[in-house]
């Protein structure tokens, strides 16, 4: 796998970062292209490891595929921005996850904890549909920014009915690279061929 | 057991849908390795058109769904003792995680009963509450960032 990465970095590999975005172009193509990548690369270009398969999913795969783009094509609605990196905002206000939620927790626990932070526009905690109990994670709804990134300074890695709770954004402006796959090399927009040797 | 899970591809397709008076009427959803949640959910029930939403989620959000997968267990189970998906509907299931990647089918469950009298009850019911906790989280997230609240 090692050998592979290398020479996979080697040359930048742009045309792959289009085919990350959406197919937003509605076009039945790119939208083919896209899909058997995510069954058979699953991004990362090539690099990954064979997977045990397993499922009935597996037989008739064309059949499958097809449908699935036609499903899965056209256009996606989405909040406008930027494409940057960094935390997004929702349609009212800013969210974000709270993570190791201790099962007994109840809404009023988490009101108490972060509402110093400013006013909870919305709080979404979900239950574990077999138990009934807290299923581990929350989602708190912030008008303001701030009152989001203090909440999230704070409140990140405290204790919440003696369990760790973890606080961060819920939403992004775009894509997160993976730690195997390199940013845009600095050499920009070069061709594929092999650097000259003198 | 952690490393395996925690690192490493994740991928989740969800879909349950059956094609009737209609039309093909189905909810989708997708977590995507780079972040990308998509969700479609299509009905022509009075006319009604596709719905489609897309966001990108952080980190922290997908490792809270690659959790709540592996705290189902649902990699160990197969589907091949489950009900073939029918003219009732259907149901698929997809996930990537390390170096496995299942691709389930089977037919729409109405309830706990179609569960009890399967083939793999123990199985079949991994999968339906999996299922039923991974829509509650789509659908809170979709409905946060998306939704404005009524007065």
């Amino acid at each position: 796998m090692a050998n592979a990465e290398v020479e996979a970095v080697d040359f930048e590999p742009d045309d792959d970062d289009l085919m990350d975005e959406d197919v937003g172009d509605g076009s039945p193509s790119r939208a083919a292209a896209t899909i058997p990548r995510l069954k058979s690369a699953i991004t990362g270009g090539g690099s990954s490891t064979p997977k045990k398969t397993k499922g009935r999913g597996f037989r008739d795969e064309a059949a499958a595929e097809a449908d699935r783009n036609a499903r899965m094509a056209g256009r996606f609605d989405s909040l406008d921005s930027d494409g940057g990196p960094g935390p997004e905002r929702s349609i009212e206000g800013w969210i974000v996850l709270v993570t190791g939620v201790h099962e007994e927790a109840q809404e009023d626990d988490l009101q108490n904890a972060f509402g110093e932070y400013g006013e909870i526009k919305n709080l979404h905690l979900n239950l574990d549909r077999r138990t009934g109990f807290v299923k581990g994670y929350g989602l708190i709804e912030f008008e303001k920014f701030d009152e989001a990134q203090q909440a999230i300074n704070e409140m990140d890695g405290t204790e919440l009915l003696t369990q760790t709770i973890n606080v961060d954004w819920a939403f992004s402006k775009g894509p997160f690279r993976r730690r195997n796959m390199r940013r845009r090399s600095p050499r920009g927009h070069r061709s594929r061929s092999p650097r000259r040797r003198f | 057991m952690a490393d395996a899970e925690d690192n490493g591809e994740f991928y989740l397709r969800y879909y349950v849908g059956h094609k009737g008076k209609f039309g093909h009427e189905f909810l989708e959803f997708e977590f995507r390795p780079d972040g990308k949640l998509r969700y479609a959910n299509n009905s022509n029930y009075k006319n009604d058109t596709m719905i489609r939403k897309e966001v990108f989620l952080t980190p922290a959000v997908l490792k809270e769904c690659r959790r709540i997968v592996s705290d189902s267990e649902i990699m160990k189970e197969d589907d091949n003792n489950w009900p073939e998906p029918d003219r009732v509907g259907r149901q698929e299931l997809e996930i990537v995680m390390g170096n496995e990647h299942i691709s389930f089918t089977t037919s729409k469950i109405g309830s706990l009963m179609d569960v009890q009298t399967s083939k793999d009850p123990e199985g079949l019911r991994i999968f339906y509450y999996l299922v039923q906790d991974l829509k509650c989280f789509v659908f809170s997230l979709i409905s946060l960032h998306f939704k404005i609240k009524p007065i």
